[in-house]
């Protein structure tokens, strides 16, 4: 149809459409720009907090394996401060990391196990939520709460990387269990899947008590 | 209409669309549009990826750190081609991987941190202090840009941040730690017999089929090395300068410099020591004078100075030593020691001498060195010294015409040799490892020319080479005659299969007659009743770590149950070298937690924490490794080859 008109009256229908729809346009292009400087702004506003949190928790490394008051405290401080005011930030659950030291170093191996729970659920990358889980474990066994470690063990065990280690640790529940060719068994395959950089194991395995053999 | 649209183009439309087109470029930069061009990708790591360039200029890298801390030890053929390749790119794909994930979960690093590790920085520091000078000249000597500089820094300390947290957040339980120290420091009581392979020496020699059937199953062990016979034109500054100065002048030099060639004296001395504190009095340390004055004289009576050091001596480590503390040069030791030592006549006992640690008596057992060098010895270096510019001078000229002539005819030293009055020297056969070669070869760079295609497979004379730089030696070489690598024929090999099957069926009667003898106790016999003639060893209570023991009996010891209602556990366990041994465990004492020290156990929690720490740091890595998706292109070794 456009043969058909002229260009003055091509130029007058867009003038029309212009009229009519200009404003949208306008509109438009204003949302979007708006959208994209407003999320540039909210990026750089995260990474501002996160770097602060960064700040404050190389403090908390440095004053995490000091062993006079003073360090403690601060370390106490820093460790509120980013499961406070960073608690969006990924440092809050390596934070909690912490804690579950700085609770057994007091003696308080309930605290610690508080903090572990919390940082194996808010891990914020793979195999860290398993680390976690498995410092957890390994305070349960200690504290004789076979149950609730057989729990964490099952709920985070998922065949990936530290797998040999929580099949280790179902070694140690099984031999406190009197269970020994179950915990030799466990150990072994934990020792042959990769958790063989741990001496520990190899002991536990000279001194089983063998029950099937005596 | 064509025409009115290029009118237009001048007018607000043109704007229009500049601007339109321009947004993206003034929001997102023109960075992203340019790309990395056409460099290829050998390797992507969640989609981030390592280009050919990057690699090669890390194997550039780290081999040049491996010839740097190797020296001349540094072999190229060994650290060439694909396996550094693959192991650079490994650990590229790593250091990728960690870093990738640390931002992607969200960690930063804060300006504050870099600032704080630049200023921490003994690099940077004049008298511990950040010295910004300091700085800048240590970046250009880099070659990096402060921005540079602070975005590795960023990255690197981005990188092992998650490390440091896990690492320093590790934590050993009470429980883990007594469980450790009650096997760790755990003592069996432990009673074994050696049985010597070479008593079950079968006394028929094996069958000859089964010597043939050995060779033909083992042929590669049989295997000669690929040898070469070298013929090579060797030209060294040393020699020249031999040849050019008079003889007459050498021995006036040698008479000058006497002491340059004298080795230092070397005395091999032993001791006794006996501590004094650094906070005694005068009367304390008079009673350890005379205590040390007392052991003289009975050593002087006739007592034996090395059984006295063992018992008395507190330095515990010359003591196991029965006191030798080697052979030392002047000027090694405390100045009251030395001063004493070096008067000593050989086998003279002194009286006891203070120094800073205590009172010693010292004995001097041997003496060498102090003696001048034969004029033979030390000629060539005379030479050297007094004519060095002269000889220096001619050996470039020479190994530059040798370089050309080699070059000119490349199958054949000989018109080389006639031009410059040089001789063609043969070496023995060689193989690879360059073992048994004649002084001038022996060097790595030269075995890799005379293994490399051009020389071995083509026949030509190799390039000049100049295997340490500052010798002033060169050489160039060809393959004289080749032998290819060869299976030994049987003949020649049966003798050593013989013993070798001699030798396995010794080890496995032995270890058969152990086994045998543990059945037999187990049962109830004494070790007596079984054999009179047996040597029982009885080392009583020991821990783990006695490495005076056997190390396989000892390993074995440790694993086998513990003793029942007082019945011992026996076992049987072969060596390596072929002898058996037979292990009883009588009793088993736990370490106990509360003998250790309050600083013992601190250090064992220590240990142990360390252990754990760095056991999840690699098995988070994993996590990573099997978390993310890593593809790596095979790219034929290509251009980094020198």
């Amino acid at each position: 149809m456009s043969e058909l008109l002229t260009d003055d009256e091509k130029v007058e229908i867009i003038k029309k459409w212009w009229r009519d729809n200009g404003m949208a346009v306008i509109v438009g292009i204003l949302i979007g720009l708006g959208a994209i400087f407003g999320w540039r702004a909210w990026v750089g506003h995260q990474d501002r907090v996160r770097e602060n949190a960064n700040l404050t928790f190389e403090e908390l490394l440095v004053f995490l394996n000091r062993e006079d008051e003073e360090s403690a405290q601060s370390a106490e401080k820093a460790a509120k401060r980013l499961t406070k005011k960073y608690k969006r930030t990924p440092y809050a659950a390596l934070t909690h990391l912490a804690i579950a030291q700085m609770r057994l170093n007091e003696d308080d191996p309930k605290g610690a196990i508080a903090a572990l729970r919390t940082a194996a659920k808010q891990a914020p990358a793979p195999g860290l939520s398993q680390l976690a889980a498995l410092r957890l474990a390994r305070l349960l066994i200690a504290q004789q709460d076979f149950n609730s470690a057989t729990k964490v063990i099952d709920r985070y065990d998922d065949g990936g990387a530290f797998s040999a280690d929580f099949t280790a640790l179902r070694g140690d529940i099984a031999a406190a269990k009197n269970r020994p060719d179950e915990a030799r068994a466990a150990w072994q395959q934990a020792l042959d899947n990769g958790a063989s950089g741990l001496h520990l194991l190899e002991l536990k395995l000279d001194n089983l008590s063998l029950a099937a053999d005596s | 209409m064509l025409q009115e649209i290029r009118e237009r183009a001048q007018g607000w439309v043109a704007w229009a669309i500049v601007i339109l087109i321009s947004i993206p470029f003034a929001l997102w930069g023109i960075q992203s549009y340019l790309g990395s061009g056409s460099d290829p990708t050998v390797a992507s790591v969640n989609g981030i990826k390592i280009t050919e360039r990057e690699l090669t200029r890390n194997v550039q890298y780290t081999r040049m750190q491996l010839r740097e801390r190797l020296g001349s030890a540094y072999n190229a053929e060994l650290f060439g081609g694909a396996a550094l390749r693959e192991r650079v790119l490994n650990q590229m794909i790593e250091q990728r991987l960690v870093l990738d994930t640390a931002h992607r979960i969200g960690l930063r690093v804060s300006d504050e941190v870099i600032r704080a590790a630049i200023l921490a920085e003994p690099m940077f520091q004049r008298n511990g202090v950040f010295d910004r000078a300091s700085y800048e000249r240590v970046l250009q000597l880099q070659g990096l840009t402060p921005n540079a500089y602070e975005h590795n820094l960023r990255e690197h300390l981005l990188s092992n941040q998650l490390e440091r947290a896990v690492q320093a957040t590790a934590l050993i339980t009470d429980h883990e730690l007594q469980q450790s120290i009650r096997w760790q420091h755990q003592q069996r009581e432990l009673r074994y017999v050696q049985l010597q392979r070479d008593d079950y020496l079968p006394t028929e020699p094996p069958s000859e089929s089964a010597v043939r059937a050995f060779y033909d199953a083992h042929q590669t062990a049989f295997q000669t090395p690929e040898q070469v016979r070298l013929a090579y034109i060797h030209l060294s500054a040393a020699e020249l300068a031999r040849d050019t100065v008079d003889e007459e002048t050498l021995r006036a030099r040698y008479a000058q410099q006497q002491d340059q060639f004298t080795t230092p004296e070397q005395r091999t001395i032993r001791h006794i020591l006996l501590k004094v504190p650094t906070d005694a009095d005068d009367a304390q340390r008079e009673t350890i004078r005379q205590e040390l004055a007392e052991l003289r004289e009975r050593i002087l009576e006739g007592e034996d100075f090395a059984e006295f050091a063992a018992e008395y001596s507190e330095d515990t480590v010359s003591a196991a030593d029965g006191g030798a503390i080697g052979s030392l040069e002047r000027g090694q030791l405390d100045p009251a020691f030395d001063q004493v030592a070096f008067e000593l006549a050989v086998g003279e006992l002194s009286e006891p001498v203070r120094t800073r640690f205590g009172y010693h008596l010292i004995e001097v057992t041997a003496i060498s060195g102090g003696e001048l060098s034969p004029f033979e010895d030390v000629r060539d270096q005379l030479a050297m010294d007094s004519d060095a510019s002269g000889a220096e001078g001619m050996f470039f000229e020479l190994a530059e015409q040798l370089a050309n002539l080699a070059y000119e005819t490349p199958d054949s030293l000989i018109p080389a040799a006639e031009t410059l009055g040089l001789e063609v020297q043969v070496s023995d056969w060689l193989d690879r490892s360059g073992q048994g070669a004649e002084a001038e070869l022996a060097h790595p760079r030269i075995f890799a020319a005379a293994f490399s295609p051009d020389v071995l497979e083509r026949g030509q004379n190799s390039e000049l080479l100049e295997p340490e730089s500052q010798q002033l030696e060169a050489l160039v070489l060809r393959v004289e005659d080749h032998r290819p690598s060869a299976v030994k024929p049987f003949d020649e090999v049966r003798e050593e299969i013989v013993e070798q099957l001699q030798e396995q069926a010794a080890a496995k009667a032995a270890l058969a007659a152990a086994e045998a003898m543990v059945a037999q106790l187990q049962q109830g016999a004494t070790w007596a009743e079984i054999d009179e003639t047996l040597t029982v060893q009885e080392p009583g209570l020991v821990e783990r770590s006695a490495h005076e023991l056997p190390p396989v009996m000892l390993t074995h010891a440790f694993q086998l149950p513990h003793p029942h209602n007082g019945v011992p556990r026996y076992g049987a366990v072969a060596a390596p070298n072929g002898d058996a041994f037979v292990v009883a465990v009588a009793a088993v004492v736990d370490g106990v937690v509360d003998a250790l020290d309050a600083d013992d156990q601190q250090l064992e929690r220590q240990m142990l924490t360390a252990t754990m720490a760095r056991h999840e740091t690699e098995q988070l890595l994993a996590a990573f490794m099997a978390a993310a998706t890593i593809e790596r292109k095979l790219v034929a070794t290509s251009s980094d080859d020198e």
